[in-house]
């Protein structure tokens, strides 16, 4: 346990606190701070300027995880049921991101675009007349995030499954639960902690998330993960970049702390 | 209906996930440049890609870095798993919430304090500063996945062994770690992902020399959209199926036991 | 097993041990740079060790390295970055040593005045005479003394002559909503509130509140129009006719005209950006000896044109202009006039962000 914690905590608490410190201080012109402490940058995050795109980037992040869920729930059922086929399914679920994410979100671009496959494919089957604009919409990005996370809630979801005892799911079924109720009854609670942990594993990091929506959605829209990133790049404002991180976490944290709470008046009944 | 609505769907999900793949395949073999048209068949990619040191380069890089980090986190991560679930520690709630919070953090302040703190300990940047922030960010999930497996595992096995008579080394040496085997297996498999595919924190954290493929691939993607990466990410592919070819001799046996 | 003490004991230590260390790395100011480099730069006798590039990405000749390593048996390492920002946060942050980087003329003064630069031999540098004159002189360079002159290129309007029916004349085009959903400005908010601003007459450079106001309504008017923010990547757009009209840089253009000849590149008539990047030596830099050899040797007419021929850029050497095989020649007068220069914006920095922001959000 100690060599883990204690290499969290050099390289990760550390500087952390480092950053945190960054928040209250005054911005150097080039970037990095002044000595010296000031809560501007702490003011400065309660603007609804910048609330509003914190909300935005909420909703967006919300309905991913919900779309990344409707879809590894049943590829992970698959595997689990898949027999000889597990290892094949499994990799075939983290092959994609063997590959560069960059190099794949383009060549995402590319099957989306006026030009592209898909068009071509629906314009072929007289399906639409006109090319149909699937890039640079919320759906391309939303399409971008749900492929770019689906593994991190399948490999879960699939864990809690391979571990799920037959013996149960043949007990529900003599007990006269078949099909659907005997999923949502038994197999579904059972599952819990794998779901659980796999929408987290999405809804974070979509939250920070910025490159998907730059290049996938033209960067017609600012999420957080954009708003950080332009303060340690072109605002040159670290303290407020370091601040609103904090935020973001903060945010964060409150959801999962609310989440634990949940959790622990579960376990009591 | 159920019956093929869930293979639907998770037939969508893979096709999802890997048309795009299939787009990068086709458009290494495309001869045109920019990929905008199809212009005709050609290997010419896969050549210039030998003759690119600076991508076999790279991706010397990402593997040396990759492998070393998701062996040192999948370890870490598993020791620190055990401790969390079976040890007698106080707080261990605490510290599992606090888990989430390197998860949270956006990989820009993550990737920029560590380059501060580099900086202010001086030490120079390269292998060891990369090994060191890969290993740090995929220490917290691969905690988390073996923890989930750990937690729903049925304890009545180990149980028996110690009935049966046998230590707890041995117990945890014949029972608890092939059990938990897939959960490893799992981790290791997703902090490899995750650091193979790292950009953000990388970049800050790479010293002169020592740029891995994301790093490279970012730059020629913006720039120039040439078809070499692709030709790349083909043969990354192809190498992998190769992979997982051998592995499903190796695994598949080995999870018969469990 | 650790008894409950024991824990509790050691997790205090860690706690109090995190504390400190971030409190006294708080009261720490920027970390000071370390002494200026060894050995100095002029010393005779063979080059050695390693030379540190960190360049723009596409941005050099594909031979230009092989050939200094043959030539000066110095070992190359080269790194890319996108953007200047990037570059300086590095730099900022202390941890990269490089011994070459590669800013933008509008950031030398704010590097040097920061003190990340170290300055330039020109003892050193025998094919110094190469340059531009017009490039040195500029405010940004000083004279050279922190930064040779590179690349140039302009921001302007690049469009497919086949599917625009007039040629744009004016940065109000991007208002024009006949072409709406086929239009792209850069992902960056100086290119995009420079047009905003230079379409009404004004500086790009424009530190006045009220004028960047307006430029930010203009922006979020424009908007709808928008395809979408594309900067470099959007020449593969434009080639396939996705996108027929661009607000992009000569370099990329001139790229992308090599597969789609019907692109054209027009600067418009309120003006346009002019920008030129230069090569500079970090103070940190560990060998600067072989940083001011690679200078003098990107100074050369040969190299600088091979360089300029693949990047697309305009070379700052005028010597290699002759050696090129489609000269870019450096604008006339009449078209200097229309162009400005960009320059640094201070403390306005954060002004202009927030404005993008909004743009963005809006």
């Amino acid at each position: 346990m100690l060599p883990a914690a204690l290499w969290l905590a050099c390289f990760f608490a550390i500087p952390l606190a480092i950053m945190a410190s960054y928040a209250l201080r005054p911005r150097h012109i080039l970037g990095g701070v002044y000595p010296g402490w000031t809560t501007a940058s702490i003011a400065r995050l309660f603007e609804p300027l910048y609330l509003e795109i914190l909300q935005r980037t909420v909703i967006l992040s919300l309905v991913a995880t919900f779309l990344a869920l409707t879809v590894s729930y049943p590829m992970a059922l698959v595997i689990a049921r898949a027999g000889r086929w597990r290892t094949v399914l499994l990799f075939l679920v983290v092959l994609p991101f063997w590959t560069s994410f960059l190099v794949r979100t383009y060549a995402t671009i590319f099957l989306l675009r006026d030009t592209g496959l898909v068009n071509q494919f629906l314009l072929a089957l007289g399906l639409v007349q006109e090319p149909v604009q699937l890039l640079y919409t919320p759906g391309a990005v939303l399409f971008g995030l749900v492929t770019g996370y689906v593994p991190f809630m399948v490999l879960p979801i699939y864990g809690s499954l391979e571990k799920l005892d037959p013996a149960l799911l043949e007990a529900a079924e003599v007990l006269g639960a078949r099909g659907w109720r005997r999923f949502w009854r038994v197999t579904w609670p059972l599952t819990l902690p794998g779901v659980l942990a796999g929408s987290l594993l999405v809804f974070i990091p979509s939250l920070g998330s910025f490159l998907t929506s730059d290049l996938l959605g033209g960067a017609k829209v600012m999420l957080i993960g954009n708003l950080i990133q332009n303060q340690f790049t072109s605002a040159r404002n670290w303290p407020f970049g370091s601040a609103l991180s904090f935020l973001l976490m903060g945010f964060v944290l409150i959801g999962m702390l609310l989440r634990a709470l949940g959790a622990r008046r579960e376990e009591s009944r | 209906m159920k019956r093929r609505l869930l293979p639907a769907i998770a037939l969508l999900g893979y096709l999802a996930l890997h048309l795009p793949l299939l787009m990068l395949v086709l458009w290494s073999f495309n001869v045109s440049r920019s990929g905008a048209r199809w212009d005709g068949f050609s290997l010419i990619w896969y050549q210039r890609l030998l003759e690119r040191e600076d991508l076999l380069l790279a991706l010397r890089t990402s593997l040396v870095v990759g492998l070393t980090a998701t062996m040192l986190a999948t370890i870490l991560g598993t020791l620190a798993a055990l401790a969390i679930a079976r040890g007698r520690l106080r707080r261990a709630a605490l510290l599992e919430s606090s888990l989430s919070l390197p998860i949270v953090t956006p990989e820009v302040v993550a990737g920029i304090s560590l380059l501060v703190l580099f900086g202010a300990i001086g030490m120079p940047l390269g292998y060891l500063t990369l090994i060191i922030a890969h290993t740090a960010f995929c220490l917290p999930f691969t905690i988390l996945v073996v923890l989930a497996r750990l937690r729903g595992m049925d304890t009545s096995l180990e149980e028996a062994a110690l009935m049966l008579g046998a230590d707890e080394v041995t117990a945890f040496r014949r029972v608890t770690v092939p059990l938990l085997l897939p959960g490893i297996l799992g981790a290791a498999l997703l902090a490899f992902t995750l650091s193979f595919d790292d950009f953000v924190i990388t970049f800050f954290t790479a010293g002169p020399g020592t740029s891995t493929l994301p790093l490279l691939v970012y730059g020629m993607v913006r720039r120039t959209v040439e078809p070499t990466v692709n030709a790349l990410s083909t043969l990354l592919v192809v190498a992998t199926t190769v992979l997982l070819l051998f592995a499903q001799r190796w695994i598949a046996p080995a999870r018969n036991v469990g | 097993m650790t008894s409950r003490r024991e824990f509790l004991a050691r997790a205090a230590e860690c706690g109090l041990s995190v504390a400190t260390a971030s409190l006294l790395y708080g009261c720490v100011t920027k970390r000071s740079p370390p002494p200026p480099g060894e050995r100095a730069v002029s010393a005779a006798g063979p080059l050695e060790g390693e030379l540190r590039i960190f360049n723009w990405s596409d941005y050099m000749g594909p031979e230009t390295i092989a050939r200094f390593e043959r030539e000066t048996g110095v070992r190359v390492s080269y790194d890319t970055y996108e953007s200047n920002e990037e570059m300086v946060a590095k730099l900022v942050a202390g941890g990269g040593e490089y011994d070459i980087v590669c800013p933008t003329a509008y950031l030398v003064p704010v590097l040097a005045e920061g003190g990340l630069l170290a300055p330039i031999d020109h003892a050193v540098l025998t094919h110094w005479g190469n340059l531009l004159p017009y490039f040195i002189d500029g405010n940004s360079v000083r004279g050279g003394r922190y930064a040779m002159p590179y690349q140039w290129g302009t921001t302007g309007i690049a469009y497919r002559s086949d599917l625009v029916d007039a040629p744009p004349t004016s940065w109000g085009v991007f208002a024009d909503t006949s072409l709406g959903g086929k239009m792209t400005m850069q992902d960056d908010g100086r290119e995009v509130l420079g047009a905003m601003l230079m379409w009404r007459g004004r500086s790009l450079n424009s530190t006045d509140p009220a004028e960047l106001t307006a430029a930010r309504t203009d922006a979020i008017v424009v908007k709808p129009n928008l395809r979408a923010y594309l900067s470099a990547p959007v020449k593969a757009q434009l080639i396939s006719g996705d996108v027929v009209l661009a607000q992009m840089w000569s370099m990329d253009t001139r790229q992308a005209q090599l597969e789609e000849p019907r692109v054209t590149y027009v600067i418009p008539e309120e003006g346009g950006e002019l920008f030129f990047d230069c090569l500079a030596v970090p103070r940190s830099a560990p060998n600067r000896r072989a940083a001011h050899a690679f200078l003098n040797f990107v100074l050369r007419p040969d190299v600088a044109a091979d360089i300029a021929e693949s990047s697309g850029a305009g070379p700052t050497n005028g010597a290699a202009i002759r050696l090129m095989e489609h000269p870019v020649h450096p604008p006339d007068a009449a078209l200097l006039a229309r162009l400005e220069i960009q320059r640094d914006l201070g403390p306005a920095t954060d002004l202009w962000d927030r404005l993008w922001t909004e743009v963005k959000a809006g």
